[in-house]
C-alpha cells in the first residue's frame, strides 16, 4: 500500500510576503519528481511542508494509504524525510550521524550497526566511519547527509539541492545511490535541482515553480510509467 | 546517556541528604571576640562529648548576636553586655539569664604613652584626660559589649566623643580595631583576652596604660531564647547547655581555659 | 613584608602536610558549591532548551530576568535568604538559616542564572538547519531537546564552568546563609576572611593560594575538553 501525498491549495507567507500561491499536486508513491525554478521561487518551502516541518497558511497537505486519510503526528512524520542544502550534520562522528535515525527509534547494537554499515557502503563513506562528521569535505557531508536519512528507510524521499554544488565525481555517487534505491524500493522521491540532464536522469515527472506557483508538470517518461 | 544521569541524581540526593543530618544541634549566637579568644572550642568538645549535643557557633557583634536570639535564629546567646541583655530579658526575649564569667577591659595605647595615662588608676579619669589632651581614641563603633563598655566610660567622664576629631569609629571586630589604633598611635579599649592573645602575633607596638579598675570588669552572660516566642528553639538542648556552663564541671573548664599564650582568659562567676 | 612571606612559607608546609582542618574547609567549599551547580545545571539547562525550542509566551521576560541575574550581588542573595529562612522570617520552618542546606541554596541561586543564560546563548547558537535535520529524522520534542544540547555542548559546558568559578569565589551569600560556623559551615571564602580578619595570615594565604590553584585546574581542564572538540571538528577558530 502505498503512502500518497497531496498538496491542496497550499499557500504560505513569511510576514506577509507570500511565498507559496495555491499549489496543488498529488504525489503518488513510488515515482520520482524533479523540481526546477529559479531561486527564491518557493522550492525549498514547499518540500518543508511536504516534509511536515512547516504548516501551510492556506490549504493543507494531505498523506493517505488506499485512500485513508493519515493523521499528522509523529509515527507518519517519521516515514517522511528531507536532506537540506547544507545538510545539518550533527557535530559527531560519521557513524553517530548515520546512526541517529535509528538510535531515536530505539534500534541499537549489532542491528544499528548492520543497518548503519550497509548505508555507508551505498554511499561509499564505509572506510571514514569514525571520522568527525564536519571535517568531511562538501561531497562527503552531502552523502552522509544522504545516507543519514536513507537508514531510515522513508517512503517519501525529499532532497533539496543534493548536487548543486557537487563535483561530478560526488554528484554520480549520489545519483548512482538513488538509482539503485529506485529499483530496489518503492518510495517517493522528490528533487530540487538546477540541473535539466539530471532530472532526465532521475525523474519521472519534472515540475517547474517560478513565484511560488507551480507553473508546470511536464511528464519526462511517458504516462503509463506512472502508477 | 541515560544511566550516568541517573548515577547523578541519585548522588545528588544522597549528598542534600546528608548536609540535612538527624544529629542534636543548637545554635548559639555569641561574639567575635569570644569565639577569637578560642573558648568555643576548648569548652564545646567536652559538652558536646557529655550529652551528645552539637553547639554551633554563629559569631557575630554583640548587638547582632542579640537580634539573632530575638528573631528565634539562635537557642543560647552568650555575650557581655549585661545592660542589653537584660534589657532583651525584661521585654521577654529570652528566659533564664545566668552571670557565666567575666574578663577585663584594659586601655592600650602606644608604648611611649604620650598622654601620660599610665599612673592613673581610674578609667573614667583616664577617658576624661584623653578627651581633655585631644589624643587620639579608636572606638570600634560597632555596638559590641567593648564599643558598649567604653561609650558608658564616656558618659561617665562627661563627654561627648562622638565627631570630635580625635575620635575615629572603625566599625570593626577587636584585633582590627588593634591594629589601626596601632598604625595610627591610638588609644582603645580592648578586653585583655584579645590583647593578650594578639599583641604579639600582630606585632603592636602598643601597652596596657590602665587596668585593674572595677568597673572595666567585662561581665558575660548566657540566655535561653524565650521558647514562647519560637516554639522551633530547641529549649531543652539549650537548657541542657546553660545548666552546664553554671554548673561545677562548666565552670571548671573556663578557669582552666588557655589561650596560645598559656594566659587564663577568662574568671568563671557563675552564681 | 615578611608578615606576607612567611605566611606564604607556613601556606605551602600547609598544603603539603595535609592540614585535617584545611581538607575539612576545602571539601565543604566542593561541596556546596558543586551541589549547587549540579542542581543549577539539572534545572537550568532544560529550562533553556524549552525557552530556546519553543515560541514560549514570557520568553522575553524569563531571558531578560536570567541577563540581570548573572550579575546580581551575592551578598544582597544572602540577606534577603536569610530574612526569608529567620525563624521570624516566611520559611523559618523548614530550619535551613546557617546550614549547609541554606548555602547551597544560595549558591543554586547565584548560578541558575549564569548556567541558563550561557546555556541557551550556546543552543540559539546551533544551526538551525541541524535542528531541522533532527526533527526530520524523526525526533520526538524531547529527543530534539537532547540532541540541541549535545550539539552546544561546549558553549553549555563554558557555562557551567562559569558558574562554578563564581561561586567558589563568593563570600557573601555563603557568609549571610552559613554563618560561618567553625567545622560546620565554614568554606574557604568566609575563613580568608575571618583569618584575614584575626590576622592568621598562614591559613589565609595557604586558602587563597588553594583557591587560585582550584580556579586555574577547572580552567586548564574545561580549555582541554574544548580543544578535544575543537580538534575533532576541523573547524578553524582558533582559541
Amino acid at each position: 500500500m502505498g503512502l500518497n501525498l497531496e498538496y491542496i491549495h497550499v499557500s504560505k507567507f513569511y510576514q506577509g510576503v507570500p511565498v507559496l500561491r495555491d499549489c496543488s499536486f498529488t504525489f503518488p508513491l513510488g515515482s520520482s519528481y524533479a523540481v526546477m525554478g529559479p531561486n527564491g521561487s518557493g522550492k525549498s518551502t514547499l518540500f518543508r511542508i511536504g516534509a511536515l516541518l512547516e504548516e501551510p497558511d492556506r490549504g493543507e497537505v494531505r498523506f493517505s494509504v488506499g485512500g485513508q486519510l493519515l493523521p499528522q503526528d509523529l509515527h507518519l512524520r517519521r516515514r517522511v524525510t528531507m536532506v537540506f542544502p547544507r545538510v545539518g550534520l550533527f557535530n559527531r562522528s560519521v557513524y553517530q550521524n548515520v546512526a541517529y535515525g535509528l538510535e531515536i527509534r530505539g534500534v541499537g547494537g549489532r542491528e544499528q550497526a548492520a543497518q548503519v554499515e550497509r548505508v555507508l557502503e551505498l554511499v561509499g563513506l564505509a572506510a571514514k566511519k569514525q571520522q568527525h562528521a564536519l571535517t568531511l569535505s562538501s561531497g562527503e557531508a552531502m552523502r552522509l547527509g544522504l545516507a543519514r536519512a536513507l537508514v531510515i528507510e522513508p517512503e517519501v524521499l525529499f532532497l533539496d539541492e543534493p548536487t548543486t554544488s557537487l563535483d561530478p565525481a560526488n554528484a554520480g555517487i549520489i545519483e548512482d545511490c538513488l538509482l539503485r534505491l529506485r529499483r530496489e524500493r518503492q518510495m517517493t522521491l522528490l528533487l530540487v535541482t538546477h540541473d535539466p540532464a539530471q532530472a532526465w536522469r532521475l525523474g519521472d515527472a519534472l515540475l517547474r515553480m517560478e513565484n511560488g506557483r507551480l507553473v508546470a508538470a511536464d511528464l519526462i517518461l511517458p504516462q503509463e510509467c506512472l502508477t | 546517556m541515560r544511566k550516568p544521569l541517573l548515577i547523578l541524581m541519585v548522588a545528588v540526593v544522597v549528598l542534600t541528604a546528608s548536609s540535612v543530618a538527624a544529629e542534636v544541634r543548637i545554635r548559639c549566637a555569641s561574639t567575635t571576640s569570644t569565639q577569637n579568644s578560642g573558648l568555643f572550642e576548648s569548652l564545646l568538645p567536652i559538652f558536646e562529648k557529655k550529652t551528645g549535643i552539637k553547639v554551633d557557633v554563629v559569631a557575630v557583634g554583640t548587638g547582632a548576636a542579640i537580634e539573632i536570639g530575638k528573631r528565634g535564629d539562635a537557642d543560647v546567646v552568650m555575650v557581655h553586655a549585661k545592660e542589653l541583655e537584660l534589657q532583651a530579658l525584661k521585654e521577654g526575649w529570652f528566659v533564664h539569664r545566668h552571670d557565666l564569667m567575666y574578663n577585663d577591659f584594659v586601655i592600650i595605647g602606644p608604648k611611649d604613652d604620650p598622654l601620660k595615662i599610665r599612673g592613673l588608676t581610674s578609667a573614667v579619669a583616664a577617658f576624661k584626660k584623653i578627651a581633655e589632651k585631644g589624643g587620639k581614641f579608636m572606638s570600634r563603633g560597632d555596638k559590641s559589649g567593648t564599643n558598649i563598655m567604653e561609650l558608658a566610660m564616656w558618659k561617665q567622664a562627661g563627654v561627648d566623643p562622638k565627631g570630635r576629631e580625635w575620635y575615629l569609629e572603625v566599625g570593626q571586630g577587636m584585633e582590627k580595631t588593634q591594629r589601626i589604633a596601632n598604625e595610627k598611635r591610638a588609644y582603645t579599649l580592648t578586653d585583655r583576652g584579645t590583647w593578650l592573645a594578639t599583641k604579639d602575633k600582630d606585632k603592636l607596638d602598643m601597652a596596657v596604660v590602665l587596668e585593674g579598675d572595677p568597673v572595666l570588669f567585662n561581665q558575660y552572660g548566657v540566655m535561653a531564647v524565650n521558647p514562647e516566642k519560637y516554639k522551633q528553639v530547641k529549649y531543652r538542648e539549650a537548657m541542657q547547655f546553660i545548666n552546664w556552663l553554671i554548673s561545677p564541671e562548666g565552670q571548671e573548664a573556663i578557669a582552666a581555659f588557655q589561650d596560645k599564650n598559656g594566659n587564663r582568659l577568662f574568671v568563671p562567676n557563675a552564681t | 613584608m615578611d608578615t606576607v612571606v612567611s605566611g606564604f612559607a607556613s601556606a605551602f608546609r600547609m598544603i603539603s602536610a595535609g592540614n585535617p582542618e584545611l581538607l575539612k574547609i576545602l571539601f565543604l567549599s566542593l561541596k556546596v558549591s558543586g551541589l549547587a551547580l549540579v542542581l543549577a545545571t539539572l534545572l537550568g539547562v532544560p529550562a533553556a532548551a524549552a525557552v530556546a525550542l519553543r515560541r514560549l509566551p514570557w520568553r522575553s521576560l524569563f531571558l531578560g530576568l536570567m541577563h540581570t541575574g548573572m550579575g546580581l550581588p551575592p551578598v544582597v542573595v544572602g540577606l534577603f535568604l536569610y530574612l526569608l529562612l529567620s525563624r521570624s522570617g516566611p520559611l523559618g520552618f523548614l530550619e535551613l538559616l546557617y546550614t549547609p542546606s541554606a548555602m547551597i541554596l544560595a549558591q543554586f541561586i547565584l548560578t541558575v542564572p549564569i548556567v541558563v543564560s550561557l546555556a541557551h546563548a550556546a543552543m540559539v547558537g546551533v544551526d538551525p538547519v541541524v535542528r531541522l535535520a533532527a526533527l526530520t529524522l524523526g525526533a520526538t520534542p524531547l529527543q530534539e531537546a537532547a540532541t540541541i544540547i549535545h550539539e552546544a555542548r561546549y558553549g553549555i559546558m563554558a557555562g557551567v564552568t562559569a558558574a562554578f568559578g563564581r561561586v567558589m569565589a563568593e563570600v557573601g551569600a555563603v557568609l549571610m546563609v552559613g554563618g560561618n560556623i567553625a567545622h560546620y559551615t565554614r568554606v574557604m571564602t568566609t575563613t580568608i576572611a575571618l583569618e584575614t580578619d584575626k590576622g592568621n595570615f598562614d591559613l589565609a594565604i595557604a586558602l587563597g593560594v588553594i583557591l587560585l590553584g582550584i580556579s586555574l585546574a577547572i580552567n586548564l581542564g574545561l580549555r582541554g575538553l574544548q580543544r578535544l572538540g575543537r580538534v575533532e571538528s576541523g573547524v578553524i577558530l582558533w582559541d
